[in-house]
């Protein structure tokens, strides 16, 4: 397994080409404000910027093509260091570099690149518009890169799914001694339990019911109880499989705190089986059951929130997750294992689908993270003595919209509807927050 | 009180076993945990209720050495099972009518995962009209879903096959779960004499348990269990008739399974049922009538009485209806010319009794034409008497001479 | 005999490149580096370098012996291959010894090129292409009063610049008419032969040397047009070639190089060629060319690498692109693709005589890239290459492109490819 490392990420959408993060660069590794030395170049014109910075790349072929064994890749960091005393100046690494990663500082008369400040890069607090972030979820990948992808390689997922990400981590952290159930939906669709005698998990794992997970798992949990043996009893579950006809034995379990974990993937629908309306899908939304016509223009009614119903079940644990904040997802992830091995430990997450809500393949993180930063989707945490609190609260978020327009489920809409999303979410997110305050205030330690 | 099953002589000289008065419901959750299993799972239900109420109150007295899972549903009930079976518990469940319907998916999905998990039914009719009351219409509705299913007359017979059903179910070459069939109010509410065996000789008798050799949810031996099979090419559809054959050697190994264990209960024990069909007063009779489940002990006083007044009846009984005995059923109906098939439901599709139309698949094999009369009574708690068994008789016996009526003959609608 | 299932002939950019690509697709099969050389692995671009006193020979060494072992790779130096029996596979090395392979690269490079002049054998002359050359040349260039380079590339350019630094009276003696031809254009040749000129060197273009004798200080040489030219240091600089004498009877085609198609693969199914001993399609025209350079050496590598593991990702070799940069005095010139103005096509040109910046773009008929050139302004070499090699429509970027090719360059590059 290769190594993974933190990088620095730009949103050209939030770029204004203000330029600050040039200056605190030229400032950081020059001492002087000239923009034309920092190692970070925002290029381009009208309101569309660029970027040109190191890559870092895993396949450096800056240090390839150096004949003087001046470029190396850090091992630790995954940063390219330059080292001055053994470079030549003859600037072929600006030849090899198809990104614009390593240019020559006409000031120093040497090339110079990006290397991260070491970890704490100077551009990325200087931005005033969060073009730029550090993203830091290396470790996670590391840690769990080291542990064994307890699926086969090759699940059949939709081209730009997120499921089997979220599937592979979640089994990773797991752990071999683990029951998996995934119901009928994406999760064995892709191949996860099987066809005709192949399988595609090396865990034990079966098809339950679309109505009966929890009950199973249950079942299975208790057993290897009864006989002294720890195990994990797991769900990867879809959406419609929890909220609509698996509700009940799902609310069964939670209510009798039968010790498991139970992951929803929330793709808001029966994507698997061609995109049919859940009570999970959101108002407004296009599917196939809930198509727009003449004289109806998608879901009728809003979605129903099952991790607050679940909250009211007192589980042992609740969490909600997005796979656009992989380290919240984590944190959440290790709670909840915790917390099931005394009791139902809940955790739902939501997985844009890039076939069903209609979106570009390569979009998916994109609108995960866009659902949170409109507050359509919160993240937050809850256990019975800690009460429910946000995780990644949005003060301020984006309209609605941001997160709409980017999916073709969503395209129809009228401004009443849109005015009827945006209501919601605010209404969404008010009883939320009063949940977390009711949870600050009543708890005692 | 039986005349074909073969009373053998206990191997040891035994103490005087415990007898105790109870009801069907109660020696049903007796025998439920002499069988020691690992978990039970409940949900109530009229007239299951005071069984799992029983069963609870064994557990909660520390008789009985369980999980009890008391559930939100019996369709949770049958899965919670299914989970622990797949991890290697002995389990038993019970439920009837409205439940059993609920159930229906994971009901149909345990004996094609093999999954021995043994489940009372008590008896109910309904729904709808809605009744709570006896019959057998629940328990005949689910009778093609590849469980056994074995009926019972008395009070001690529920006891004693409650215990057997869970070797039943486990045997290797059979691998399928069982239904007991109690009739709901007469035997679950009905208060009778009942021997109880001693823990040891249970315990003996069914041995040590190995319920999930061949499809198992645990980490040590992971497998994927049940993935999707079938399809257009390929092996899939040959996977597929696999699976499905072994279903129904299960079913077919299970007829000398069902007689094998009877036999050996009755070594150990000292109590002997017919396994598969039971004659009463059948070798010397011309005409015989056929019953199912408790409606039998009035059947049988009702042949007594036609016997003294000369006529040449004889009775038949089911205890397992499935499998369905057909040889061994065949035996019993090649000694009569005229058949009366009494069931305490209806095959909606035929106009009669579920056990008349598939006697009548069964007589085909016989190579000669038995005329039969279906008669349907005892629906929802209706008393079937001495009385209707006159007439049951009576109507049978017109066959010998007369022709065979075309549409059932209802008892209790007149009553 | 001893066996391995990939034979490495070499150990520069294109053998480490191959390892690498090997790797990435079989952790298992065995390679084994035979090398002519007596050291780990270097770059013979380094050398001059090492002459001038910029690199510390120590430091130059691209791989250690813990690359190897980590990689499992036997590494064999003063191993040369000597002979190839290409139906038996079979190498033989200059120890005598026989090694059975499965795979075999031939990334043996290039050695100098040594003029047929008459006198030549009789004096002592340095060339520069391995290690020991250059520390034989490090140690003697202080001493120099009289030097005189044969040969204007890039080698010779260095060398003789490091030798005006140590103090010596320079001539630059190039058959051709200017300097650096094959490297960069005339005008960027002539800022180059300006700035050796004002530090005192003396050029002499379109110069034979047509007899070579030896002198108590060194030698003599006599051009064609009758002058002399006395040297205390004379260094061989006529350009490279590979030294392909370990092919005879093998079956393996070769012409200036060994011939190889867009896998890497020789004439011989189980024989791939790399690096500067390969000739290999040029990406402007179907003819396969010698494109010496150390990018496609590594590029090379690579493809054959990934084509001797059988790596299900191999693409096809782009063809050579001429890439070069060099720095001089301070100044700084990079060439990317190809000089010559296509039919149909249009060069622009900008030339600062004051501050030295000079830039040519040379765009085709189609308003796509072709070559870009700059001494002194610079841009992304990299990303050039990158436009000229995906073939972009560039008719509306011209322009700006020309106008300003570091950030034009940079924005085309982040909305296109990033």
């Amino acid at each position: 397994m290769g190594r993974a490392f933190n990088t620095i990420a730009f949103d050209a959408s939030k770029c204004d080409g203000c330029g600050d993060c040039m200056i605190a660069c030229a400032q950081a590794k020059t001492g002087t404000d000239d923009v034309a030395r920092s190692r970070i170049q925002i290029v381009g014109r009208d309101q569309a910027f660029e970027l040109a910075l190191c890559r870092q790349c895993a396949d450096p072929k800056c240090v390839t093509v150096c004949p003087a064994g001046a470029l190396a890749k850090d091992g630790a960091s995954g940063v390219i260091g330059w080292d001055e005393s053994k470079c030549v100046d003859c600037l072929l690494c600006t030849i090899g570099c198809a990104y614009a990663g390593i240019a020559l500082d006409e000031a120093s008369g040497h090339v110079a690149k990006c290397d991260t400040c070491d970890g704490s890069p100077a551009c990325v607090p200087a931005c005033p518009h969060g073009a730029l972030r550090y993203v830091t979820t290396a470790h996670i990948y590391n840690e769990v890169g080291d542990w064994e992808d307890l699926f086969a390689p090759g699940l059949a997922g939709c081209q730009g799914c997120n499921t089997e990400l979220l599937m592979r981590h979640t089994l990773r952290r797991v752990g071999p001694d683990t029951v998996l159930a995934t119901p009928p939906g994406c999760v064995p669709g892709m191949g996860s339990v099987g066809y005709n005698g192949a399988t595609g998990t090396k865990v034990p794992v079966f098809h339950p019911l679309l109505t009966n997970t929890a009950a199973m798992l249950a079942g299975i949990k208790r057993q290897y109880k009864r006989v002294g043996r720890e195990i994990t009893a797991l769900a990867i579950a879809g959406d419609g499989g929890a909220s609509d006809v698996g509700f009940q034995s799902l609310s069964g379990a939670a209510e009798r705190g039968e010790q498991m974990l139970f992951m929803v993937v929330d793709n808001e629908g029966y994507m698997n089986t061609g995109m049919q309306r859940s009570s999970c899908t959101p108002y407004g939304a296009w599917t196939s059951t809930t198509p727009v016509g003449e004289s109806q223009r998608g879901k009728t009614q809003d979605a129903k929130n099952l991790p607050l119903i679940m909250v009211n079940h007192r589980c042992a644990y609740v969490a909600t997750a997005s796979t656009a904040f992989m380290e919240d997802l984590y944190a959440k992830l290790d709670r909840a294992i915790e917390a099931s091995k005394s009791g139902f430990a809940y955790v739902h997450v939501y997985s844009p689908c890039t076939t069903g809500w209609r979106f570009p393949t390569q979009l998916n993180i994109e609108v995960a993270r866009k659902a949170v930063e409109t507050n359509f989707v919160m993240l937050w945490e809850y256990t019975p003595d800690t009460g429910l609190h946000f995780t990644h609260p949005v003060d301020d978020p984006l309209p609605v919209t941001e997160y709409l327009k980017a999916m073709g489920r969503f395209r129809h809409l009228d401004e009443a509807q849109i005015e009827h999303i945006q209501r919601k979410v605010v209404e969404n997110a008010r009883f939320v927050a009063r949940l977390a305050e009711q949870g600050e205030a009543g708890v005692v330690a | 009180m039986n005349d074909t099953a073969t009373l053998e002589a206990p191997v040891a000289a035994r103490a005087k076993p415990k007898v105790i008065l109870c009801e069907g419901n109660e020696a049903a959750a007796l025998g439920v945990a002499l069988a020691r299993p690992d978990m039970v799972a409940v949900y109530p239900i009229t007239p299951q209720s005071s069984l799992v109420e029983h069963v609870a109150k064994l557990i909660a007295d520390g008789r009985m050495d369980a999980d009890i899972v008391d559930a939100e549903g019996e369709h949770s009930v049958l899965s919670v099972l299914q989970g622990g079976a797949l991890a290697g518990a002995r389990t038993y469940t019970a439920t009837c009518g409205p439940g059993l319907a609920f159930m229906f998916e994971p009901y149909f999905r345990t004996s094609g995962m093999r999954l021995p998990i043994v489940m009372s039914i008590v008896t109910r009719d309904g729904i709808t009209p809605q009744s709570v009351w006896g019959g057998h219409q629940d328990a005949m509705t689910v009778r093609e879903v590849g469980w056994i299913q074995l009926y019972c007359e008395t009070v001690q017979e529920v006891l004693d096959t409650t215990v057997m059903a869970f070797k039943i179910a486990e045997h290797h070459d059979v691998m399928l779960p069982v239904n007991i069939c109690l009739d709901g109010n007469y035997l679950s509410y009905g208060a009778s004499r009942v021997e109880l065996p001693e823990q040891a000789d249970v315990d003996a008798f069914l041995g040590d348990k190995d319920v999930n050799w061949h499809v198992a949810l645990d980490p040590l031996r992971p497998m994927a269990v049940d993935p999707l099979t079938g399809g257009a090419g390929g092996k899939g559809p040959a996977t597929f008739v696999r699976y499905r054959k072994g279903q129904c050697r299960g079913m077919q190994n299970a007829l000398a399974v069902i007689e094998e264990v009877h036999a050996d209960w009755a070594r150990r024990i000292g109590r002997s049922f017919a396994p598969l069909v039971e004659e009463y007063r059948l070798d010397d009779a011309e005409f015989a009538i056929m019953t199912l489940g408790s409606m039998t002990g009035a059947a049988k006083d009702a042949v007594d009485e036609a016997r003294a007044a000369g006529k040449a009846v004889g009775l038949i009984k089911l205890k397992t209806f499935s499998p369905f005995p057909v040889e061994a059923l065949l035996k019993s109906l090649a000694k009569v010319r005229a058949l009366g098939v009494v069931d305490r439901s209806v095959a909606f599709r035929w106009n009669c009794g579920p056990m008349f139309q598939e006697t009548l698949g069964a007589l085909y094999r016989l190579g000669r034409h038995v005329p039969a009369t279906s008669f349907i009574g005892g629906l929802a708690g209706a008393d079937l008497t001495v009385a209707h068994f006159h007439r049951v008789i009576a109507d049978t016996e017109a066959l010998l001479t007369g022709p065979a009526p075309t549409t059932p003959v209802w008892l209790n609608e007149n009553d | 005999m001893e066996h391995t299932r990939y034979l490495i002939a070499g150990s520069s950019h294109a053998a480490l490149e191959a390892i690498t690509a090997i790797r990435m697709h079989d952790a298992e099969g065995t390679i084994t580096v035979v090398t002519r050389d007596a050291h780990l692995p270097y770059s013979p671009t380094v050398l001059p370098y090492v002459v001038s006193g910029k690199s510390a020979p120590e430091q130059i060494f691209l791989r250690d012996d813990d690359f190897f072992a980590r990689n499992r790779v036997a590494y064999r130096p003063n191993a040369a291959l000597v002979g190839l029996d290409a139906a038996a596979n079979v190498a033989r090395l200059a120890d005598g010894t026989a090694l059975g392979f499965d795979k075999l690269l031939l990334a043996t490079g290039a050695t100098p090129v040594i003029p047929p002049i008459p006198g030549i054998d009789a004096v002592d002359y340095h060339v520069l292409r391995t290690l020991d050359d250059a520390l034989r040349l490090r140690e003697a260039a202080p001493r120099a009063r009289r030097a005189v380079v044969l040969g204007a590339g890039l080698v010779g350019m260095h060398a003789a610049e490091n030798l005006v630094k140590a103090g010596a009276s320079v001539t630059i003696v190039e058959m051709s008419e200017r300097l650096t031809s094959g490297y960069f254009d005339a005008i960027a040749a002539g800022m180059i032969e300006r700035a050796f000129t004002d530090h005192g060197a003396t050029i002499r273009t379109g110069s034979r040397v047509v007899r070579l004798e030896r002198t108590e200080a060194g030698s003599r040489l006599t051009l064609a047009d009758g002058s002399e030219l006395d040297a205390d240091l004379l260094l061989v600089a006529t350009g490279v070639r590979p030294d392909l004498a370990y092919l005879a009877g093998s079956g393996v085609d070769h012409d200036k190089g060994i011939l190889v198609d867009d896998a890497m693969r020789t004439s011989r199914a189980d024989v791939w060629a790399a690096g500067d001993c390969a000739q290999a399609r040029g990406f402007f025209g179907d003819d396969k060319i010698m494109n010496a350079i150390l990018p496609d050496a590594a590029a090379q590598g690579r493809i054959a690498g990934m084509a001797m593991a059988e790596d299900p990702g191999l693409r096809d070799y782009a063809g050579g692109v001429p890439l070069n940069t060099y720095h001089f005095f301070g100044r700084h010139a990079i060439s990317v693709g190809r000089a010559a103005v296509p039919e149909g096509g249009e060069e622009r040109v900008r030339h600062d005589p004051q501050s030295g910046r000079y830039v040519r773009a040379v765009f085709d008929g189609d308003g796509r890239l072709t070559g870009m050139f700059g001494v002194n302004e610079f841009f992304d070499g990299g990303v050039m290459a990158q436009l000229i090699v995906r073939r972009m429509d560039l008719s509306a970027e011209r322009e700006r492109l020309f106008a300003n090719p570091l950030a034009v360059g940079r924005e085309l590059m982040s909305r296109t490819w990033r």
